[in-house]
Protein backbone atom coordinates (compact mmCIF):
# COMPACT_ATOMS: atom_id res chain seq x y z
CA UNK A 1 0.00 0.00 0.00
CA UNK A 2 1.16 3.53 -0.75
CA UNK A 3 0.04 6.66 1.01
CA UNK A 4 0.19 10.13 -0.54
CA UNK A 5 0.39 13.45 1.30
CA UNK A 6 -3.40 13.62 1.68
CA UNK A 7 -3.43 10.25 3.37
CA UNK A 8 -5.05 8.50 0.43
CA UNK A 9 -3.96 4.89 0.14
CA UNK A 10 -3.41 3.26 -3.22
CA UNK A 11 -2.47 -0.28 -3.93
CA UNK A 12 0.95 -0.91 -5.37
CA UNK A 13 3.07 -3.95 -6.00
CA UNK A 14 5.02 -5.58 -3.19
CA UNK A 15 8.36 -4.35 -4.43
CA UNK A 16 7.82 -0.62 -4.11
CA UNK A 17 9.06 1.49 -1.26
CA UNK A 18 8.22 5.01 -0.27
CA UNK A 19 10.77 7.45 1.10
CA UNK A 20 10.88 11.09 2.02
CA UNK A 21 13.50 13.32 0.41
CA UNK A 22 13.54 16.50 2.43
CA UNK A 23 12.25 18.79 3.88
CA UNK A 24 15.65 18.94 5.59
CA UNK A 25 17.78 17.88 2.67
CA UNK A 26 20.97 19.77 1.83
CA UNK A 27 20.27 19.68 -1.89
CA UNK A 28 16.74 21.01 -1.96
CA UNK A 29 17.96 24.64 -1.67
CA UNK A 30 15.43 25.52 0.93
CA UNK A 31 12.82 23.24 2.35
CA UNK A 32 11.03 21.02 -0.14
CA UNK A 33 9.64 17.63 0.73
CA UNK A 34 9.49 15.04 -1.99
CA UNK A 35 7.56 11.87 -1.45
CA UNK A 36 9.35 9.42 -3.70
CA UNK A 37 8.02 5.99 -4.60
CA UNK A 38 10.78 3.63 -5.57
CA UNK A 39 11.01 0.24 -7.13
CA UNK A 40 14.49 -0.86 -6.28
CA UNK A 41 16.42 2.29 -7.13
CA UNK A 42 14.15 3.40 -9.90
CA UNK A 43 11.81 6.30 -9.33
CA UNK A 44 8.18 5.46 -10.01
CA UNK A 45 6.56 8.60 -8.75
CA UNK A 46 7.47 11.85 -7.05
CA UNK A 47 5.08 14.06 -5.23
CA UNK A 48 6.51 17.47 -4.37
CA UNK A 49 5.03 18.90 -1.18
CA UNK A 50 5.56 22.61 -0.78
CA UNK A 51 4.73 25.20 1.85
CA UNK A 52 7.54 24.80 4.39
CA UNK A 53 8.91 28.24 3.60
CA UNK A 54 5.61 30.05 3.39
CA UNK A 55 5.85 33.56 4.82
CA UNK A 56 2.57 34.99 3.65
CA UNK A 57 4.05 37.54 1.25
CA UNK A 58 0.73 38.06 -0.53
CA UNK A 59 -1.39 38.42 2.57
CA UNK A 60 1.19 40.70 4.16
CA UNK A 61 0.68 43.20 1.34
CA UNK A 62 -2.95 43.76 2.28
CA UNK A 63 -2.09 45.29 5.64
CA UNK A 64 0.84 47.37 4.48
CA UNK A 65 1.08 50.53 2.41
CA UNK A 66 2.79 50.42 -0.97
CA UNK A 67 5.87 51.96 0.56
CA UNK A 68 5.92 49.62 3.55
CA UNK A 69 5.70 46.60 1.26
CA UNK A 70 8.66 47.71 -0.85
CA UNK A 71 11.53 46.35 1.33
CA UNK A 72 9.66 43.06 1.79
CA UNK A 73 9.46 42.44 -1.95
CA UNK A 74 13.21 41.71 -2.16
CA UNK A 75 12.61 38.63 -0.05
CA UNK A 76 10.27 36.93 -2.52
CA UNK A 77 13.37 35.57 -4.20
CA UNK A 78 16.32 36.49 -2.06
CA UNK A 79 18.93 35.48 -4.61
CA UNK A 80 17.64 37.89 -7.22
CA UNK A 81 15.92 40.64 -5.29
CA UNK A 82 16.23 43.28 -8.00
CA UNK A 83 13.89 41.36 -10.30
CA UNK A 84 11.16 41.13 -7.68
CA UNK A 85 11.56 44.82 -6.88
CA UNK A 86 11.30 45.67 -10.54
CA UNK A 87 8.17 43.58 -11.14
CA UNK A 88 6.41 45.20 -8.19
CA UNK A 89 7.54 48.73 -8.92
CA UNK A 90 6.81 48.59 -12.63
CA UNK A 91 3.26 47.46 -11.86
CA UNK A 92 2.78 50.51 -9.66
CA UNK A 93 4.47 52.81 -12.15
CA UNK A 94 1.95 51.61 -14.72
CA UNK A 95 -0.88 52.49 -12.37
CA UNK A 96 0.33 56.00 -11.64
CA UNK A 97 1.49 56.59 -15.24
CA UNK A 98 5.08 57.51 -14.62
CA UNK A 99 7.90 57.22 -17.05
CA UNK A 100 11.27 56.90 -15.42
CA UNK A 101 14.37 58.87 -16.51
CA UNK A 102 16.70 57.22 -18.99
CA UNK A 103 19.60 57.03 -16.54
CA UNK A 104 17.44 55.16 -14.04
CA UNK A 105 16.54 52.74 -16.80
CA UNK A 106 20.18 52.04 -17.47
CA UNK A 107 20.97 51.62 -13.78
CA UNK A 108 18.06 49.22 -13.36
CA UNK A 109 19.15 47.13 -16.34
CA UNK A 110 22.73 47.07 -15.13
CA UNK A 111 21.83 45.97 -11.61
CA UNK A 112 19.38 43.34 -12.82
CA UNK A 113 21.86 41.76 -15.19
CA UNK A 114 24.53 41.69 -12.50
CA UNK A 115 21.98 40.09 -10.25
CA UNK A 116 21.32 37.48 -12.90
CA UNK A 117 25.01 36.60 -12.98
CA UNK A 118 25.31 36.44 -9.20
CA UNK A 119 22.30 34.16 -8.96
CA UNK A 120 23.52 31.88 -11.73
CA UNK A 121 26.94 31.67 -10.08
CA UNK A 122 25.39 30.53 -6.83
CA UNK A 123 23.33 28.00 -8.75
CA UNK A 124 26.41 26.72 -10.56
CA UNK A 125 28.42 26.26 -7.39
CA UNK A 126 25.60 24.59 -5.49
CA UNK A 127 24.64 22.36 -8.39
CA UNK A 128 28.15 21.00 -8.64
CA UNK A 129 28.13 20.57 -4.88
CA UNK A 130 24.97 18.48 -5.22
CA UNK A 131 26.81 16.32 -7.72
CA UNK A 132 29.72 15.89 -5.34
CA UNK A 133 32.28 18.41 -6.59
CA UNK A 134 33.43 20.87 -3.95
CA UNK A 135 35.99 23.14 -5.64
CA UNK A 136 33.69 24.85 -8.18
CA UNK A 137 31.68 26.30 -5.30
CA UNK A 138 34.70 28.24 -4.10
CA UNK A 139 35.61 29.45 -7.57
CA UNK A 140 32.12 30.68 -8.37
CA UNK A 141 31.89 32.41 -5.02
CA UNK A 142 35.02 34.44 -5.78
CA UNK A 143 33.22 36.17 -8.65
CA UNK A 144 29.90 36.31 -6.83
CA UNK A 145 31.59 38.03 -3.91
CA UNK A 146 32.82 40.79 -6.23
CA UNK A 147 29.26 41.43 -7.42
CA UNK A 148 27.85 41.42 -3.90
CA UNK A 149 30.53 43.87 -2.78
CA UNK A 150 29.55 46.19 -5.60
CA UNK A 151 25.89 45.87 -4.58
CA UNK A 152 26.77 46.55 -0.99
CA UNK A 153 28.53 49.77 -1.89
CA UNK A 154 25.73 50.85 -4.19
CA UNK A 155 22.65 49.92 -2.18
CA UNK A 156 23.82 49.41 1.38
CA UNK A 157 23.01 45.75 1.62
CA UNK A 158 24.32 42.58 0.06
CA UNK A 159 21.06 40.85 -0.75
CA UNK A 160 18.08 42.85 0.51
CA UNK A 161 18.65 45.86 -1.67
CA UNK A 162 15.64 48.16 -1.26
CA UNK A 163 17.23 50.28 -3.96
CA UNK A 164 14.52 50.93 -6.53
CA UNK A 165 11.90 53.49 -5.72
CA UNK A 166 8.70 54.56 -7.42
CA UNK A 167 9.88 56.51 -10.45
CA UNK A 168 13.54 55.59 -10.49
CA UNK A 169 16.32 54.52 -8.19
CA UNK A 170 17.30 55.85 -4.78
CA UNK A 171 20.95 56.69 -5.22
CA UNK A 172 23.15 57.68 -8.12
CA UNK A 173 25.92 55.35 -9.20
CA UNK A 174 29.38 56.81 -8.77
CA UNK A 175 32.15 56.84 -11.34
CA UNK A 176 34.51 54.85 -9.17
CA UNK A 177 31.92 52.09 -8.83
CA UNK A 178 31.33 52.04 -12.58
CA UNK A 179 35.04 51.56 -13.15
CA UNK A 180 34.97 48.65 -10.72
CA UNK A 181 32.03 47.11 -12.60
CA UNK A 182 33.87 47.57 -15.87
CA UNK A 183 36.91 45.83 -14.43
CA UNK A 184 34.74 42.99 -13.16
CA UNK A 185 33.05 42.50 -16.51
CA UNK A 186 36.38 42.46 -18.34
CA UNK A 187 37.69 39.72 -16.08
CA UNK A 188 34.48 37.76 -15.91
CA UNK A 189 34.80 35.97 -19.24
CA UNK A 190 38.12 34.56 -18.10
CA UNK A 191 36.44 33.18 -15.00
CA UNK A 192 33.66 31.59 -17.06
CA UNK A 193 36.30 29.98 -19.25
CA UNK A 194 37.81 28.52 -16.10
CA UNK A 195 34.49 27.01 -15.02
CA UNK A 196 34.04 25.56 -18.46
CA UNK A 197 37.51 24.01 -18.41
CA UNK A 198 36.67 22.47 -15.10
CA UNK A 199 33.13 21.32 -15.70
CA UNK A 200 31.68 21.26 -19.22
CA UNK A 201 33.62 18.32 -20.66
CA UNK A 202 34.41 16.59 -17.42
CA UNK A 203 33.62 12.91 -18.02
CA UNK A 204 32.04 12.43 -14.58
CA UNK A 205 29.84 15.47 -15.02
CA UNK A 206 28.79 14.35 -18.48
CA UNK A 207 27.86 10.84 -17.36
CA UNK A 208 25.81 12.25 -14.53
CA UNK A 209 23.93 14.86 -16.54
CA UNK A 210 23.78 13.97 -20.23
CA UNK A 211 20.42 12.46 -21.24
CA UNK A 212 19.33 12.62 -17.62
CA UNK A 213 16.08 14.38 -16.78
CA UNK A 214 14.76 15.12 -20.23
CA UNK A 215 12.00 17.68 -20.43
CA UNK A 216 10.03 17.53 -23.67
CA UNK A 217 8.71 20.62 -25.44
CA UNK A 218 5.11 19.54 -24.86
CA UNK A 219 5.57 19.00 -21.15
CA UNK A 220 7.40 22.28 -20.79
CA UNK A 221 4.58 24.26 -22.37
CA UNK A 222 1.95 22.28 -20.51
CA UNK A 223 3.54 23.03 -17.17
CA UNK A 224 4.09 26.73 -18.11
CA UNK A 225 7.80 26.43 -17.54
CA UNK A 226 9.73 29.55 -18.46
CA UNK A 227 13.28 30.80 -18.47
CA UNK A 228 16.39 28.81 -19.23
CA UNK A 229 14.59 25.51 -18.61
CA UNK A 230 12.20 26.26 -21.45
CA UNK A 231 14.82 27.69 -23.77
CA UNK A 232 16.90 24.54 -23.37
CA UNK A 233 14.04 22.66 -25.11
CA UNK A 234 14.45 24.86 -28.15
CA UNK A 235 11.59 27.27 -27.59
CA UNK A 236 12.68 30.85 -28.04
CA UNK A 237 10.82 32.75 -25.36
CA UNK A 238 12.40 35.61 -23.51
CA UNK A 239 10.53 38.67 -22.34
CA UNK A 240 13.58 40.82 -22.95
CA UNK A 241 13.24 40.09 -26.68
CA UNK A 242 9.49 39.43 -27.00
CA UNK A 243 8.28 42.65 -25.40
CA UNK A 244 11.34 44.65 -24.42
CA UNK A 245 11.04 46.67 -21.23
CA UNK A 246 13.48 49.29 -19.93
CA UNK A 247 16.21 49.72 -22.55
CA UNK A 248 16.56 46.17 -23.84
CA UNK A 249 15.62 47.53 -27.28
CA UNK A 250 18.87 49.45 -27.53
CA UNK A 251 21.11 46.65 -26.36
CA UNK A 252 22.88 44.03 -28.37
CA UNK A 253 22.57 40.57 -26.96
CA UNK A 254 21.28 37.20 -28.03
CA UNK A 255 19.13 34.65 -26.28
CA UNK A 256 20.74 31.21 -26.27
CA UNK A 257 18.50 28.26 -27.10
CA UNK A 258 19.20 24.55 -26.98
CA UNK A 259 17.80 21.45 -28.65
CA UNK A 260 17.11 18.77 -26.04
CA UNK A 261 16.44 19.89 -22.50
CA UNK A 262 18.47 17.48 -20.36
CA UNK A 263 20.39 18.44 -17.24
CA UNK A 264 23.55 19.08 -19.23
CA UNK A 265 21.93 21.42 -21.73
CA UNK A 266 20.24 23.36 -18.95
CA UNK A 267 23.70 23.88 -17.50
CA UNK A 268 25.01 25.04 -20.89
CA UNK A 269 22.08 27.47 -21.20
CA UNK A 270 22.95 29.17 -17.93
CA UNK A 271 26.64 29.44 -18.77
CA UNK A 272 25.74 31.07 -22.09
CA UNK A 273 23.23 33.36 -20.38
CA UNK A 274 25.93 34.62 -18.04
CA UNK A 275 28.09 35.53 -21.02
CA UNK A 276 25.22 37.42 -22.63
CA UNK A 277 24.49 39.25 -19.38
CA UNK A 278 28.12 40.25 -19.28
CA UNK A 279 27.73 41.85 -22.71
CA UNK A 280 24.75 43.85 -21.43
CA UNK A 281 26.67 44.97 -18.37
CA UNK A 282 29.46 46.18 -20.60
CA UNK A 283 27.10 48.21 -22.77
CA UNK A 284 25.31 49.72 -19.78
CA UNK A 285 28.52 50.76 -18.02
CA UNK A 286 29.78 52.36 -21.22
CA UNK A 287 26.61 54.40 -21.51
CA UNK A 288 26.65 55.37 -17.85
CA UNK A 289 30.31 56.37 -17.99
CA UNK A 290 29.67 58.64 -20.94
CA UNK A 291 26.62 60.19 -19.25
CA UNK A 292 28.12 60.64 -15.82
CA UNK A 293 26.95 64.28 -15.52
CA UNK A 294 23.31 63.36 -15.95
CA UNK A 295 21.88 63.65 -12.45
CA UNK A 296 18.29 62.77 -13.06
CA UNK A 297 17.76 59.37 -11.49
CA UNK A 298 14.17 59.57 -10.28
CA UNK A 299 10.99 61.48 -10.93
CA UNK A 300 10.67 62.67 -7.32
CA UNK A 301 7.29 61.12 -6.63
CA UNK A 302 6.49 61.16 -2.94
CA UNK A 303 5.94 57.49 -2.09
CA UNK A 304 3.99 58.48 1.03
CA UNK A 305 1.18 59.91 -1.03
CA UNK A 306 0.63 57.37 -3.79
CA UNK A 307 -2.90 56.04 -3.91
CA UNK A 308 -3.27 54.18 -7.22
CA UNK A 309 -6.51 52.82 -8.60
CA UNK A 310 -7.15 49.94 -10.99
CA UNK A 311 -5.33 46.75 -11.80
CA UNK A 312 -1.90 46.26 -13.22
CA UNK A 313 0.59 43.56 -14.07
CA UNK A 314 4.33 44.01 -13.75
CA UNK A 315 6.48 41.44 -15.46
CA UNK A 316 10.16 40.77 -15.83
CA UNK A 317 12.38 38.02 -17.23
CA UNK A 318 14.04 37.01 -14.00
CA UNK A 319 16.89 34.61 -13.43
CA UNK A 320 14.57 31.64 -13.30
CA UNK A 321 12.00 32.72 -15.87
CA UNK A 322 8.95 34.89 -16.16
CA UNK A 323 8.19 36.69 -12.92
CA UNK A 324 4.91 38.55 -12.66
CA UNK A 325 3.33 40.71 -10.01
CA UNK A 326 -0.36 41.45 -10.25
CA UNK A 327 -1.73 44.34 -8.24
CA UNK A 328 -5.35 45.18 -7.61
CA UNK A 329 -5.52 48.68 -6.18
CA UNK A 330 -8.55 50.41 -4.76
CA UNK A 331 -7.62 54.06 -4.48
CA UNK A 332 -6.40 53.88 -0.89
CA UNK A 333 -2.84 53.50 0.33
CA UNK A 334 -3.32 49.77 0.86
CA UNK A 335 -3.59 47.34 -2.08
CA UNK A 336 -6.61 45.08 -2.33
CA UNK A 337 -4.61 42.11 -3.47
CA UNK A 338 -1.10 41.34 -4.68
CA UNK A 339 -0.41 38.11 -6.51
CA UNK A 340 3.01 36.77 -7.45
CA UNK A 341 3.60 34.45 -10.37
CA UNK A 342 6.97 32.88 -9.73
CA UNK A 343 8.76 30.62 -12.24
CA UNK A 344 10.16 28.11 -9.73
CA UNK A 345 6.68 27.14 -8.64
CA UNK A 346 5.92 25.78 -12.09
CA UNK A 347 9.26 24.01 -12.41
CA UNK A 348 8.64 22.24 -9.09
CA UNK A 349 5.37 20.81 -10.32
CA UNK A 350 7.07 19.30 -13.36
CA UNK A 351 9.58 17.31 -11.31
CA UNK A 352 7.44 14.15 -11.44
CA UNK A 353 7.25 14.19 -15.23
CA UNK A 354 10.94 14.88 -15.63
CA UNK A 355 12.47 12.52 -13.08
CA UNK A 356 10.14 9.54 -13.43
CA UNK A 357 12.00 6.45 -14.60
CA UNK A 358 15.44 7.62 -13.53
CA UNK A 359 17.47 6.40 -10.56
CA UNK A 360 17.24 7.88 -7.08
CA UNK A 361 20.83 9.22 -7.17
CA UNK A 362 19.87 11.09 -10.35
CA UNK A 363 17.08 12.90 -8.59
CA UNK A 364 19.31 15.64 -7.20
CA UNK A 365 21.13 15.97 -10.52
CA UNK A 366 17.76 16.64 -12.14
CA UNK A 367 16.26 18.75 -9.41
CA UNK A 368 19.35 20.93 -9.12
CA UNK A 369 19.51 21.54 -12.84
CA UNK A 370 16.05 23.15 -12.82
CA UNK A 371 17.38 26.00 -10.64
CA UNK A 372 14.48 25.93 -8.22
CA UNK A 373 14.59 28.16 -5.19
CA UNK A 374 12.12 27.55 -2.42
CA UNK A 375 11.31 31.05 -1.08
CA UNK A 376 10.05 31.84 -4.54
CA UNK A 377 7.86 28.75 -4.66
CA UNK A 378 6.24 29.30 -1.28
CA UNK A 379 6.62 33.11 -0.97
CA UNK B 1 38.51 2.57 -28.54
CA UNK B 2 41.75 4.25 -27.50
CA UNK B 3 40.21 7.66 -28.21
CA UNK B 4 37.39 6.99 -25.79
CA UNK B 5 39.99 6.45 -23.07
CA UNK B 6 42.24 9.35 -23.92
CA UNK B 7 39.53 11.97 -24.15
CA UNK B 8 38.27 11.70 -20.56
CA UNK B 9 41.80 11.60 -19.21
CA UNK B 10 42.69 14.73 -21.17
CA UNK B 11 39.65 16.53 -19.78
CA UNK B 12 40.38 15.41 -16.23
CA UNK B 13 43.93 16.70 -16.49
CA UNK B 14 42.64 20.01 -17.84
CA UNK B 15 40.35 20.26 -14.82
CA UNK B 16 43.14 19.42 -12.40
CA UNK B 17 45.38 22.06 -13.95
CA UNK B 18 42.65 24.64 -13.45
CA UNK B 19 42.44 23.68 -9.80
CA UNK B 20 46.21 23.92 -9.46
CA UNK B 21 46.27 27.33 -11.11
CA UNK B 22 43.77 28.57 -8.55
CA UNK B 23 46.12 27.60 -5.76
CA UNK B 24 48.45 30.41 -6.82
CA UNK B 25 45.84 33.13 -7.01
CA UNK B 26 45.76 35.90 -4.45
CA UNK B 27 43.82 35.37 -1.26
CA UNK B 28 40.15 36.33 -1.35
CA UNK B 29 39.00 35.59 2.19
CA UNK B 30 39.30 37.62 5.37
CA UNK B 31 40.07 36.26 8.87
CA UNK B 32 36.87 37.72 10.14
CA UNK B 33 36.89 38.50 13.85
CA UNK B 34 40.50 39.74 13.69
CA UNK B 35 40.23 41.61 10.43
CA UNK B 36 37.09 43.42 9.42
CA UNK B 37 35.79 44.57 6.13
CA UNK B 38 35.91 48.25 5.29
CA UNK B 39 32.35 49.34 4.83
CA UNK B 40 30.97 51.98 2.57
CA UNK B 41 29.03 54.93 4.02
CA UNK B 42 25.85 53.59 2.43
CA UNK B 43 25.98 50.44 4.54
CA UNK B 44 22.73 49.88 6.39
CA UNK B 45 23.44 48.80 9.94
CA UNK B 46 21.91 49.64 13.31
CA UNK B 47 19.67 52.70 13.42
CA UNK B 48 20.75 55.54 15.71
CA UNK B 49 18.24 57.91 17.27
CA UNK B 50 18.85 61.53 18.19
CA UNK B 51 16.26 62.75 20.66
CA UNK B 52 17.15 66.41 20.33
CA UNK B 53 15.96 66.49 16.72
CA UNK B 54 12.83 64.35 16.98
CA UNK B 55 9.47 66.11 16.77
CA UNK B 56 7.36 63.01 17.48
CA UNK B 57 5.66 63.05 14.09
CA UNK B 58 5.53 59.24 13.91
CA UNK B 59 6.34 59.07 10.20
CA UNK B 60 9.07 56.54 10.93
CA UNK B 61 6.49 54.31 12.54
CA UNK B 62 4.21 54.66 9.53
CA UNK B 63 6.79 53.65 6.92
CA UNK B 64 8.34 50.76 8.83
CA UNK B 65 7.57 47.42 7.15
CA UNK B 66 8.27 45.36 10.27
CA UNK B 67 5.24 46.49 12.22
CA UNK B 68 5.82 47.11 15.89
CA UNK B 69 9.54 47.69 15.55
CA UNK B 70 9.23 51.37 16.35
CA UNK B 71 6.84 52.42 19.08
CA UNK B 72 6.41 56.06 19.99
CA UNK B 73 4.45 56.98 23.08
CA UNK B 74 6.12 58.80 25.95
CA UNK B 75 9.34 57.20 24.85
CA UNK B 76 10.91 56.28 21.55
CA UNK B 77 11.31 52.51 21.45
CA UNK B 78 13.01 50.57 18.71
CA UNK B 79 13.43 46.81 18.77
CA UNK B 80 16.50 45.74 16.81
CA UNK B 81 15.58 42.08 16.95
CA UNK B 82 12.61 42.83 14.70
CA UNK B 83 14.19 45.51 12.52
CA UNK B 84 15.05 44.38 8.99
CA UNK B 85 17.50 47.27 8.42
CA UNK B 86 15.74 48.60 5.36
CA UNK B 87 16.36 52.24 6.37
CA UNK B 88 12.91 53.38 5.30
CA UNK B 89 12.58 55.23 8.61
CA UNK B 90 15.88 57.04 8.07
CA UNK B 91 14.92 58.05 4.56
CA UNK B 92 11.54 59.53 5.50
CA UNK B 93 12.31 61.14 8.86
CA UNK B 94 11.67 64.85 8.15
CA UNK B 95 14.11 66.11 10.79
CA UNK B 96 17.00 63.73 10.29
CA UNK B 97 16.62 62.37 13.80
CA UNK B 98 17.42 58.85 12.66
CA UNK B 99 20.78 57.84 11.19
CA UNK B 100 22.18 54.60 9.89
CA UNK B 101 25.44 53.38 11.39
CA UNK B 102 27.90 50.76 10.23
CA UNK B 103 27.32 48.62 13.29
CA UNK B 104 26.24 45.11 12.34
CA UNK B 105 27.48 42.78 15.07
CA UNK B 106 24.32 42.72 17.12
CA UNK B 107 24.24 39.12 18.35
CA UNK B 108 23.66 38.87 22.07
CA UNK B 109 22.54 36.43 24.75
CA UNK B 110 20.00 38.79 26.19
CA UNK B 111 17.07 39.81 24.03
CA UNK B 112 16.40 42.91 26.09
CA UNK B 113 19.74 44.37 25.09
CA UNK B 114 18.32 44.74 21.60
CA UNK B 115 15.53 47.03 22.70
CA UNK B 116 16.43 50.68 22.67
CA UNK B 117 14.19 52.88 24.73
CA UNK B 118 14.68 56.59 25.30
CA UNK B 119 12.51 59.45 26.42
CA UNK B 120 11.60 62.15 23.92
CA UNK B 121 12.22 65.81 24.70
S1 LIG C 1 12.38 59.97 14.52
FE1 LIG C 1 11.93 61.33 12.81
S2 LIG C 1 10.15 60.40 11.80
FE2 LIG C 1 10.32 59.43 13.81
S3 LIG C 1 8.96 60.66 15.13
FE3 LIG C 1 11.01 61.53 15.33
S4 LIG C 1 11.08 63.16 13.79
FE4 LIG C 1 9.32 61.89 13.27
S1 LIG D 1 15.22 50.13 9.35
FE1 LIG D 1 13.29 49.47 8.43
S2 LIG D 1 12.58 47.83 9.77
FE2 LIG D 1 14.17 48.91 10.91
S3 LIG D 1 13.04 50.40 12.12
FE3 LIG D 1 13.63 51.44 10.22
S4 LIG D 1 11.89 51.18 8.84
FE4 LIG D 1 11.64 49.69 10.52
Amino acid sequence: MMKDSNGIMTKTSEHTMQINVGPQHPSTHGVLRMLVTLSGEQIIQIEPIIGYLHRGMEKMAETRTYLQYLPIVDRVDYLSGFFCSYAYISAIENLINTDIPIKAKYIRTLTMEMNRISSHLLWLGCYLLDLGATSPLFYTFIEREKILNIFEDLTGSRMMYNYYTFGGVKRDIEKELLIRIKKFSNEFLKAVQEYEDLITNNPIFITRTKNIGILSKEDATEYSITGANLRACGIQKDLRKDSPYLIYNNLEFSVPIGTISDSHSRYIMRIKEMKESNKIINQCTDWLLSNIEDNEINTKINPLTIKPNGTSLGEVESTRGLLQCYIEANGTEFPNRIKWRTPSFYATQAINTIAKGFMLPDLMAIFGSLDIIMPEVDR
Amino acid sequence: MIKSFIYPIKELIKGLLTVLKNGFKEKVTLEYPEKKKILNNNFRGKIKYDKTKCIKCKICQRVCPAKGTIEINETFKINYSQCIFCANCVEFCPKGALKITKEYELATNNKNELIFNEGIN
